[in-house]
């Protein structure tokens, strides 16, 4: 199992490092507007083409990169129902504070649990190299979280179930 | 209010076409059958090599010559088929993967990544393999080059 994890960090770690050069620039269309062109999408000649980084069917990433920004899109593993409703659950808490984690997006993309969009200004404030690896460590992270998540589901609801049929006994 | 749905962009006519950028980057269109076809004799050849057990050439046979253009959809999957048979059979050093051209190393990672965009098909495990030696070899340029460059597999 963890013997295709690390050349699928390493896959992602080398790709991001690849398309994270962004440079300021301009809206072509509207004067004095600055957007993020992988959303924006005013012209095809400033968005890459797109890769995507599979690990198997349930778990990829896919990287958009365009000239001022790029966009991350992150499939999280979901084996069963529990474990969907729980990487649900959990990015859902987290995109509502997407304010605090600066890079994450409201919505992800379609097709994946979660995105984060990187614009220039964020590589100008911060280093790239610590933002490649927040991503990194975020996706080493988020698989430990739901699992451990489902574990204590599962503990909980042995217990509940326990205890309420024992007034049966 | 319809008028605003629009997208008037899309009707000035300096608007750059995917077809221009192609032609930008020296991509040359050529025709969907043809293209078919030089890749079917393309695929009798790798299988060829592939039986002799020359699986070196067979991959420097398979990412000779890709099908690049925008309507040559079906001549890609095949040549894509023919590239993913062969990585599997094939097991990834670093030796090999540094005797190959920069141009086939550009290739070879083009179809790496066009193979891992599609797990239910190819074997992700073993493309991440070749993906992490030939990114050891060829470094982080390699996969710009893949990133920018118009011409796709």
């Amino acid at each position: 199992m963890s013997n295709t994890l690390r050349p699928y960090l390493a896959a992602v770690r080398s790709t991001l490092t690849a398309a994270l050069c962004l440079e300021n620039f301009s809206s072509q269309v509207v004067e004095r507007h600055n957007k993020p062109e992988v959303e924006a999408r005013s012209s095809s000649e400033v968005v890459m083409n797109p890769l995507i980084i599979s690990r198997n069917e349930n778990e990829k990433v896919m990287i958009e990169p365009s000239v001022n920004s790029i966009r991350i899109s992150i499939r999280i593993k979901q084996a069963d129902e529990i474990e969907t409703i729980l990487c649900k659950k959990f990015t859902r808490f987290m995109m509502l504070r997407a304010e605090n984690f600066i890079i994450l997006r409201r919505k992800p993309i379609d097709g994946y649990s979660i995105s984060f969009l990187i614009t220039n200004s964020h590589t100008e404030q911060m280093y790239k190299h610590k933002l490649v690896d927040f991503i990194i460590q975020f996706m080493e992270e988020v698989d430990k979280e739901i699992s451990e998540m489902k574990l204590s589901l599962n503990a909980r609801a042995r217990i509940v179930a326990e205890s309420y049929l024992s007034q049966f006994d | 209010m319809s008028f605003r749905s629009i997208d008037v962009d899309a009707l000035d006519e300096d608007i750059l076409l995917p077809d221009e950028l192609f032609a930008f980057s020296n991509g040359i269109e050529i025709d969907p059958e043809t293209a078919l076809n030089n890749v079917k004799s393309k695929e009798v050849e790798v299988r060829n090599l592939l039986t002799r057990g020359d699986t070196s050439n067979a991959l420097i046979k398979a990412i000779e010559n890709p099908p690049y253009g925008l309507f040559t959809i079906e001549a890609k999957d095949l040549n894509t088929q023919i590239v993913m048979e062969v990585l599997n059979s094939t097991k990834a050093t670093v030796e090999f993967v540094k005797s190959l051209a920069t141009e086939q190393q550009d290739i070879l990672m083009k179809y790496i990544y066009r193979g891992m965009a599609s797990p239910d098909l190819y074997n992700s495990a073993v493309l991440l393999n070749w993906h992490e030696k030939l990114t050891e070899v060829a470094g982080v340029g390699c996969i710009v080059r893949v990133i920018t460059d118009r011409k796709a597999v």
